[in-house]
Parts: structure tokens; C-alpha cells; sequence
């Protein structure tokens, strides 16, 4: 095996090995919103503590490692569905997208918010998130928003964005008892009598 | 003997009484460090130096933390009741809009921090846990009447719908977004929800509803608009 193979094969492995780590963090953040410990990860990933720390300083830095693993991920399922097609079939597409992320996303969402302490990257991260909806209500709603002054369209944005925040979801799941389809449809009907009419095509 | 026996009883009832004051000031130093250290639960040492006692007078009146934090959840659900009665429940749809959401509004920014302690820290506490579903079902439960004459025209299922609706729009964090991450004035926040809310709600009578429902530009196709994505 020539060196440049040699390296190659072992880069390969430590990036496995990294995402093992990754994987192995944010399945005991599902498991519980805590910050799990590294003997934790390292024996749920099935490697020594000392792998872990090869790979990230600390543990903060494989808490970031994640949190953008998880964006990247919900964000890739989002671009793949775009609200296309009429009034209804915009907003089902938006709903239902939205509605699956937050129940992919829920605990990590949750963890996320429980652990950022004072760590500048992990707000910032929610504060891309909170983007990452808005413009996707914007893209979603465009043509009724542009019917809107400012202050009424930024009003409607706000409004949705807080109909579909991750523990709206949790809460209509979790504490109404309502089922995927019946919460999506709650989510549906609200937006629709938030939007004003859609304009004619001209 | 009938001199001493008179006095015994007020000597108890004044030793019960500072008991119970030294407990309320606890709870108050609780709540007050809560609110300032938000979502960090105070230390014992941190609450007994706030209300000026021993750390041992704090756990001779609660076994422990998790009692006192039960506690400080009670007075300060009670106090949310009482500074917040419902106001202009008969008056007309906007008055009562601009009640609802004052009402909520001044709630949300005095109880944030402790709303968000009491989140963060309710772990696997039943008793918590409790608290936090009683809040939730007293903010529906004013939802119900303040909005009852709009309510009052829909199905079951679509008068369940606006109400889980009416609650996201008007959570604790919702407000707590609008504020800190958005960076609304307490005034602009509440316009916000008072507009979004007129949107919202159907109008007053049956025939206005049904009126409202038809001018909805998707109403007519709404009736079942999603299934499962497995379906």
C-alpha cells in the first residue's frame, strides 16, 4: 500500500470514528436532555474516552460538532420539499415538513436550549434556526406576505413562527394528546386564517 | 395555675406564627433569586443568606429543596391568579381582545424568568410537572371565556383547534421571542398578539362565522387538508 492510500485510510477512519461520536451524542440526547458524560458517549459509540478527546477538545466542542450535524441534517430534509403549488399545497407542505422536523428534532431542540449556558456559538445556532424558519415562512407564504405593509406582514411572520415552534408541536403532541395528521391540521387552519387572501396571478 | 394556663396557648400561637412568616420569607427569597439566577435553581446557602437565616432554619421548614421550589411554585400561581382576574369578559370582541392580552401580556413579563426555572427544572418531578399543566389548563381555561362568543360558533373540533392555537400564539415564550429575540417593545408585542388574535377569531355570530369561513381563501378545501406523511 503506497503512503498517500496509508493516509487516506486511516483520515477515513478517524472520520468514521468522529461520526460515531457524533451519532453516539445526539442518541443519548434523545434518551435524555442532559448533557451526557464523555464515558457515556465513548461507550455508547463503542470507543475509549480517549478517542473522543482525539477527535474534540472538549466536550463543548463535540456538543457544537452535533448541534450542526442536526442543523445540516433538518435543513437538507427542508430544501428537499419546497412549498410549491397553491394556497393549500403550500401550506401543507410547510406544515407537514416543519411538523416532521420538529418530531425528529424535538429532543435535540430541547437539549440545546437547556445546555447553552453562556457558549456564544450555541445561541447563535438558535438564533440561525429561528432564521432557517422565518425564511421558510417567507418562502412558503410569499405571495399573500406581499400583499402585506410592513408592520402587519412582520406581525403575520412573528405569528407563525410562534404557531410553529418546537414546543407548540411538543405541547399538541404531548399535552392535547393530538395525533401527527390532527396537530398538523390545527397548525393548517391557523395559518390559514392568519394569511390574508392570495393575490390573483396577473 | 390560672395564672399560667391562659398563656400557653398565645406563647405556641406566636411561635407558630414567626415559624410560618420565617417560611413566606424564605419563599420569597426563593422566588426572588429564581427570577435573578433564572434557569439555575438557588443553593440552600444562596436562599438562606437572601432571606437572612441559618441554612438549617431553611431545611427545618422544608425537607428539601424540590419542597421548597413546590412551594415557591404554589404562592407564585396563586399570586398569578390574583393580579390577573379576568377584566371585560362581557364588553365586545375588541375590549375583550385588548383585556386578553393585556392581562397576559403583563403576566408573561413579570413570570418569565421563573416560568423558564420551573421548565428547565421540573426533571422527572411529578409535582412540578403538576404545576406546570395546572398553569396551562387556568391560560385555557381564560382563553375559553374571554373568547366565548367567537368560540361559541364553532364545531368541537374546530373550537379545540382555535384553542390550541389561541395558547402557541400567546405562550409564555412566545412573548419571551417577541421581546428578547425579536427585540419588540412591550407595547409593540402586545399590538402584535391583539392583531393576530382579531385574525384569528371567527367572528361574533353564527352567521358571521359562516360568513367568515366562506370568505377564508382555503376554507373550503380545509376540511381534511393533512394526512400522516406515512400514509
Amino acid at each position: 500500500m503506497s503512503k498517500p492510500d496509508r493516509i487516506d485510510g486511516r483520515r477515513r477512519r478517524s472520520a468514521r470514528t468522529r461520526q460515531l461520536v457524533v451519532d453516539a451524542y445526539l442518541a443519548l440526547l434523545r434518551e435524555n436532555p442532559r448533557v451526557p458524560t464523555a464515558a457515556a458517549i465513548a461507550d455508547r459509540a463503542g470507543y475509549s474516552v480517549r478517542s473522543i478527546f482525539e477527535r474534540f477538545p472538549d466536550l463543548h466542542a463535540l456538543r457544537i460538532a452535533a448541534t450542526d450535524e442536526a442543523m445540516a441534517k433538518a435543513a437538507a430534509y427542508v430544501a428537499a420539499h419546497p412549498p410549491l403549488g397553491d394556497r393549500i399545497e403550500r401550506m401543507r407542505i410547510h406544515v407537514v415538513t416543519r411538523a416532521t422536523v420538529c418530531q425528529e428534532w424535538l429532543p435535540l431542540w430541547r437539549a440545546l436550549n437547556l445546555n447553552q449556558g453562556d457558549s456564544a456559538e450555541l445561541k447563535a445556532r438558535i438564533g440561525l434556526a429561528r432564521q432557517l424558519i422565518i425564511r421558510r415562512i417567507e418562502e412558503a407564504y410569499g405571495p399573500e406576505l406581499s400583499t402585506l405593509d410592513e408592520l402587519p406582514r412582520r406581525q403575520t411572520v412573528l405569528a407563525i413562527e410562534t404557531l410553529v415552534d418546537f414546543e407548540s408541536w411538543a405541547r399538541m403532541r404531548e399535552l392535547f394528546g393530538l395525533e401527527f395528521a390532527e396537530a398538523c391540521n390545527v397548525w393548517i387552519h391557523a395559518i390559514d386564517r392568519l394569511l390574508p387572501p392570495t393575490p390573483a396571478i396577473s | 395555675m390560672s395564672d399560667q394556663v391562659p398563656t400557653r396557648p398565645a406563647k405556641i400561637d406566636g411561635r407558630r406564627l414567626r415559624s410560618e412568616r420565617t417560611k413566606q420569607l424564605i419563599i420569597e427569597a426563593y422566588l426572588e433569586l429564581a427570577h435573578e439566577l433564572s434557569p439555575r435553581v438557588p443553593t440552600a446557602a444562596e436562599i438562606a443568606g437572601r432571606a437572612g437565616y441559618s441554612v438549617r432554619s431553611v431545611f427545618e421548614r422544608f425537607p428539601d429543596i424540590r419542597a421548597l421550589q413546590v412551594a415557591a411554585v404554589d404562592y407564585a400561581l396563586a399570586q398569578v391568579a390574583a393580579l390577573a382576574p379576568p377584566r371585560g369578559v362581557e364588553g365586545d370582541r375588541r375590549s375583550r381582545i385588548e383585556s386578553q392580552t393585556l392581562t397576559r401580556a403583563q403576566t408573561c413579563e413579570r413570570w418569565l424568568p421563573l416560568w423558564r426555572s420551573l421548565i428547565v427544572n421540573q426533571g422527572d418531578s411529578i409535582e412540578l410537572k403538576d404545576r406546570v399543566k395546572k398553569s396551562r389548563d387556568w391560560t385555557m381555561q381564560r382563553l375559553e371565556l374571554m373568547y366565548q362568543p367567537e368560540l361559541a360558533t364553532l364545531s368541537a373540533l374546530e373550537r379545540r383547534q382555535m384553542l390550541v392555537a389561541l395558547e402557541a400564539i400567546t405562550d409564555v415564550e412566545s412573548w419571551a421571542r417577541m421581546r428578547e429575540f425579536f427585540g419588540l417593545s412591550f407595547d409593540e408585542a402586545r399590538l402584535a398578539w391583539t392583531q393576530v388574535i382579531d385574525r384569528l377569531l371567527p367572528r361574533g355570530s353564527i352567521h358571521a362565522a359562516s360568513e367568515d369561513a366562506a370568505a377564508g381563501e382555503g376554507a373550503a378545501s380545509l376540511k381534511h387538508p393533512c394526512r400522516s406523511p406515512t400514509e
